[in-house]
Order: C-alpha cells, then structure tokens, then sequence
C-alpha cells in the first residue's frame, strides 16, 4: 500500500512540472525513479528501447511500466493516472481563464525560464544513459583520459553516433533505427 | 442522442490516435486534426491549432493535453474524459503486454543481451537527438543557454531532484522577464 502510495506521489509531481513533453518526464522518471524506486539503469534502458517501439505517449508507456515492474498490476494503473490527473487539472484550469492565462507576464515569464530547463533535463538523461552504454563495465569516464580504447565499447559508440546523425541531420524514423540498433547488436555481440 | 454519438466519434479518433502512433505524443497531432477538424467537423481549425500550441506550453504528455483541450471544446467534461482515456488506454495495455513478453526473453541468451545493448545506444542517441532539436527552438539567448546548462550541472554533479530545478527555471525566467521587458521599454521612450 505504501508503494503505491509513493507512486502516487512521484508521478502526480513529475506530471505536474512535466514541462516539454514526454521526453522530458521520461528524462524526470529515470532521474526520480533511480532513487526513489531503485530503478536500475538496466531497467531503465529496457524500459526506453520497449517505449520506442510500442504505441503510445511515451510518458503513458513509462509510468506503466514503472508501476508495474514496482507493483504488479495496480501499480502501472496508479502510477498512469497519477501521471495524466495534473494534465486535466491544468488543461481545464487553463480553458477556464483563456483570456487572462494569454496576456500574464508572470506565466510568460515562467514558461520561458522552464523551457530551456527540461531541454537541460532532457541532454543531462542522455548523458547519463550515455554513459551507461558507451563505458566498459568496472571503468568509470575518467579512465578514458589514460585508456580511451579500453574504456569506450566501441560497437555502442558507433551506433551511439550514427543513430544522433541519421536522427537530427536526416530525420530517419526512430523505429527504424531502434530496431536496425538491436539487430546491429545481436550480429555483432559485444 | 446526437451527444452521445459525437462522444463515440470523439472515443474513436483518439484510440486511433494513441494506438497508431510510435515514439511520442508530437507525432499524433497530424492524426487527430484529420479527424476533429476534417473528417467529422467538430471544431475549427484555429481553434485546434491554439490548442495544440497550448498543448506543448503547459505540463503533461503533449497528446494527452490535446485530447482533454479538444475533449472539452466539443463534448464538456465527459468528452475530456472519454478522450483522456482513449489516448492513454494503448499505452497502457501495450505495456502491460510488452513487460510480460520482456520476462519471458532468454535473458542469458548472448544474442540477447547483444541486441538490448544495441537497442541501449540507440535510445541515448535518441533522447540526445530530441535534446538538440528541442535546444534549436527554445534556446535562443545567453539567458536560456545558461539555464540549461545549470539545469544538465544540477542533475548530473549535484544529482538533485528535478522539481526544484524546474520550478527555480521558472522563477529565473519570471524574474528575467521583468526586468528584461523594464528595459526595453525605458530605450522604446528614450
């Protein structure tokens, strides 16, 4: 009950200052759930390359699956409602004072501070994660100052860099290239 | 009757819409103003298209924000429900269905292993792409250059938790907003 309870908690608060979209409360999630729910970065990276394949808001996709892997069944159900609840109390908040929510300078003022802010979470989750993939097991980024061969696992960075290029420069669809990525590494196993 | 008809066509545009669409909310938009706006009539354009920028502007998934602005506008409260719900129910049942089928996968295989290690580099890469395209849009001046990289520093070195960075973004930029605006125009009357 208390699991749930905390569920609760975490992601009613990452809907609400969820700024920026789904990417930016998954950036939240892992952030939040690593210490409040244990969420290794292992579990994590399953649950990034499952919701980019899966239909769905990917916000939607990531509460489920962190309900569920902390509670069973009940948990992806509370963790998914306690994520969409603050959008329908801002949604309709907002509707109801339309003309005065679009002429505030206070609430233009705060959107502009907040939205380079989850463009920062958002880089500061694919560094962390990057970091994850791209370093050895028992290295740590400082070693590739004295070893930069045996520190970076080759194969991750290739497909690290590739899947940045094709998505920015040629917009290639993410699908795609999540699943050419695991079938890359399935191939050459590293 | 006629309502609850209108509530049926509104249920059945946006679980289409959260059923068909991968790897983010962004991507759903386009299917749903085919639906609202063109197919079936049920609001104006401009009014979906304020929506929609609204949409992005306030916290919470993108498509789920849509789906209650546009629930409300043609079918009051219950439409925002009915829509609410229809976008985030595949999520959900997706990845209820994809964290059982990710149990049953021969963890051990190396084949296995190789292919989520694969799929890992890519997810980073993607989480990183979307950070750049998002920083061309929202960063623009020294003032939203700094605020991300005092949010990636926070997150990553002081590891913090990222409801105060978002919510002290927000007060820098209400701050900057004010005496920004000031200044223009004290040099507007000189």
């Amino acid at each position: 009950m208390t699991e749930l309870i905390k569920l609760f908690y975490t992601f009613f608060k990452i809907g609400i200052v969820g700024f920026g979209g789904g990417y930016a409360m998954v950036s939240m999630i892992m952030t939040e759930c690593g210490k409040n729910f244990g969420l290794t970065m292992d579990k994590f990276a399953d649950l990034l390359a499952v919701d980019l394949i899966i239909p769905g808001p990917i916000g939607a996709n990531a509460a489920t699956y962190v309900g569920f892997i902390t509670s069973g069944f009940w948990g992806a159900l509370v963790a998914t409602i306690s994520i969409s609840l603050p959008s329908y109390l801002v949604v309709l908040t907002t509707m109801y004072f339309m003309d005065k929510f679009k002429s505030s300078t206070l609430l233009n003022g705060f959107f502009r501070g907040v939205k380079p802010a989850s463009v920062g979470l958002i880089c500061a989750a694919a560094i962390i994660m990057g970091k994850e993939v791209l370093i050895n097991q028992n290295m740590k980024w400082v070693d590739i100052f004295s070893n930069p061969i045996g520190t970076i696992s080759i194969i991750p960075l290739i497909i690290f860099i590739g899947c940045v290029v094709c998505e920015v420069r040629f917009k290639v669809n993410p699908i795609l290239l999540t699943v050419l990525a695991g079938i890359i590494g399935a191939v050459f196993v590293f | 009757m006629k309502r609850i008809k209108k509530t049926a066509i509104l249920f059945w545009i946006f679980l289409q819409a959260g059923t068909f669409t991968f790897a983010g909310g962004l991507a759903m938009l386009p299917l749903i103003q085919k639906g609202v706006v063109d197919k079936y009539k049920l609001m104006d354009e401009e009014t979906f298209s304020e929506q929609v920028a609204l949409s992005q502007t306030l916290p919470g998934m993108i498509a789920l924000n849509c789906a209650i602005f546009v629930g409300k506008t043609c079918g009051g409260v219950l439409g925002a429900i009915v829509t609410g719900v229809a976008v985030v129910l595949p999520a959900f049942l997706a990845m209820l269905a994809a964290v059982s089928l990710l149990n049953i996968l021969p963890k051990d295989n190396p084949r296995v292993i190789g292919a989520f290690r694969g799929i890992r580099a890519a997810s980073a890469a993607l989480i990183l792409a979307v950070g750049i395209k998002l920083s061309k849009k929202s960063i623009k001046s020294l003032f939203t250059l700094g605020i991300a990289l005092i949010a990636i520093a926070l997150i990553i070195f002081v590891k913090i938790s990222v409801f105060p960075v978002v919510i002290a973004a927000g007060v820098a930029g209400i701050v900057y907003f004010i005496f920004y605006e000031k200044k223009q125009i004290k040099e507007n009357i000189k």
